[in-house]
């Protein structure tokens, strides 16, 4: 018969294996996806930068304007905060989070209004938490995001930015760095910023249909969608390698402990069976003395 | 066969098709366009439609598209759209599916 102290200790270590076998679990679901969002991220690319392209040659060919690339006088900021919907992913939401607030404090010390847009489900909560009225939330986009989420909120920034209810619009993200690093970052999204010119940029004839003008005026809401889907596609790759980072270094803790714990409970059994033993031969020497 | 010249169907999610062509029919909004090797440079806005390629390979690819934009130049034909589907289906499937990436 077990003594209640072993028994207790071989519960822990029950619990601590259920446990890592979760955090394993989400650790190669989360490796799997990493390849994914990663191959997502480089599929994208090739869209933005050739739209890129369209846009410098447009400028070459006669100039760029267009209200979306018009800077005007800032009376009230536009905020994107990217998050996951889920935690379990170390300090990937905190990190983005702190920065998004840090830059609200900013703009409210200047005494400037902020409109709010929010993505997953971490980032409505802490600001709904604290207090912020919240334009607009989109969740369920940022495990495996959609050109569809991506243009539904392109649509919504737009529309709010040509109604001028917002003079710009800054989106708080996470990059993907590298498979170790993702860095929360500030990107400036609206009013676009024109691509610079590169040294490859052709100056040929280009015949427009239709006109350079109209062509800009379909060209950049597009272009809008774009980068925020590219935005989106990064944000769910750093949070896939976030979230298997902060699952791996789970699992080896529980790793860790279980080995602790069970040194532990064979110190115990150790100790039960010597007391044990020290009994019977008390015993055996008291009948034999008798 | 014409001359040939290159041709990329560009998605947000992948470039769809990437091959040699001889010729390539689209329509912008100001009419169908056809385009052969040395083409002039050209930049349009597609409508909802069918783009016809003829790959050098003999097959035809159509792809219904729903609008984007079209990039010739030097004898690169760059097709850039948010919604396509490629089929082999001929011009009016294309066209139907064109109807129903619009229509979502």
């Amino acid at each position: 018969m077990a003594s209640a102290e072993l028994r207790q200790i071989r519960r822990r270590i029950r619990s601590v294996q259920s446990t890592m076998k979760i955090t394993r679990a989400m650790e190669l679901i989360a490796t799997s996806r990493i390849a994914k969002a990663r191959l997502r991220v480089a599929e994208a690319k090739p869209y933005t930068a050739k739209m890129t392209d369209v846009i410098r040659n447009i400028a070459a060919a006669g100039g760029l304007s267009h209200p979306l690339l018009e800077r005007r006088e800032v009376k009230t900021s536009g905020v994107l905060v990217v998050t996951s919907d889920r935690g379990l992913a170390g300090g990937y939401n905190s990190n983005v989070l702190r920065l998004a607030e840090r830059a609200l404090n900013a703009h409210r010390a200047n005494n400037r209004p902020i409109q709010l847009y929010v993505i997953g489900a971490k980032a409505e909560s802490y600001f709904r938490y604290r207090g912020y009225q919240i334009q607009d939330s989109f969740l369920g986009v940022t495990d495996t995001p959609t050109y569809g989420d991506a243009r539904a909120v392109a649509n919504i920034l737009l529309d709010d930015y040509e109604q001028e209810k917002m003079d710009s619009v800054e989106v708080y993200t996470t990059r993907f760095v590298s498979a170790l690093t993702q860095t929360p970052v500030l990107w400036p999204l609206l009013p676009i910023e024109p691509p610079e010119m590169s040294e490859d940029t052709q100056i040929a004839g280009y015949s427009f249909e239709p006109s350079p003008e109209e062509i800009l005026g379909r060209l950049l809401p597009r272009y809008l969608e774009g980068t925020i889907f590219g935005i989106l596609l990064e944000a769910s790759a750093s949070e896939h390698a976030a979230r298997r980072r902060a699952m791996k270094a789970a699992t080896e803790n529980a790793e860790e402990l279980t080995k602790a714990l069970t040194r532990e409970g064979n110190a115990a059994r150790q100790a039960e069976i010597t007391t044990e033993i020290s009994e019977i031969v008390g015993g055996a020497e008291a009948l034999s003395h008798g | 066969m014409g001359k040939p010249f290159t041709v990329d169907v560009v998605t947000p999610e992948a470039v769809i098709w990437q091959g040699e062509a001889d010729f390539v029919a689209a329509r912008t909004t100001e009419g169908e366009i056809g385009i052969l090797a040395d083409h002039e440079p050209t930049m349009g806005a597609l409508t909802a439609g069918a783009v016809v390629i003829n790959s050098t390979d003999g097959s035809t690819i159509t792809v219904g598209v729903n609008g984007g934009f079209l990039q010739v130049f030097s004898n690169q034909v760059t097709l850039l759209t948010d919604r396509a589907e490629m089929t082999e289906g001929g011009k009016e499937e294309a066209l139907r599916l064109a109807q129903e990436l619009g229509g979502e």
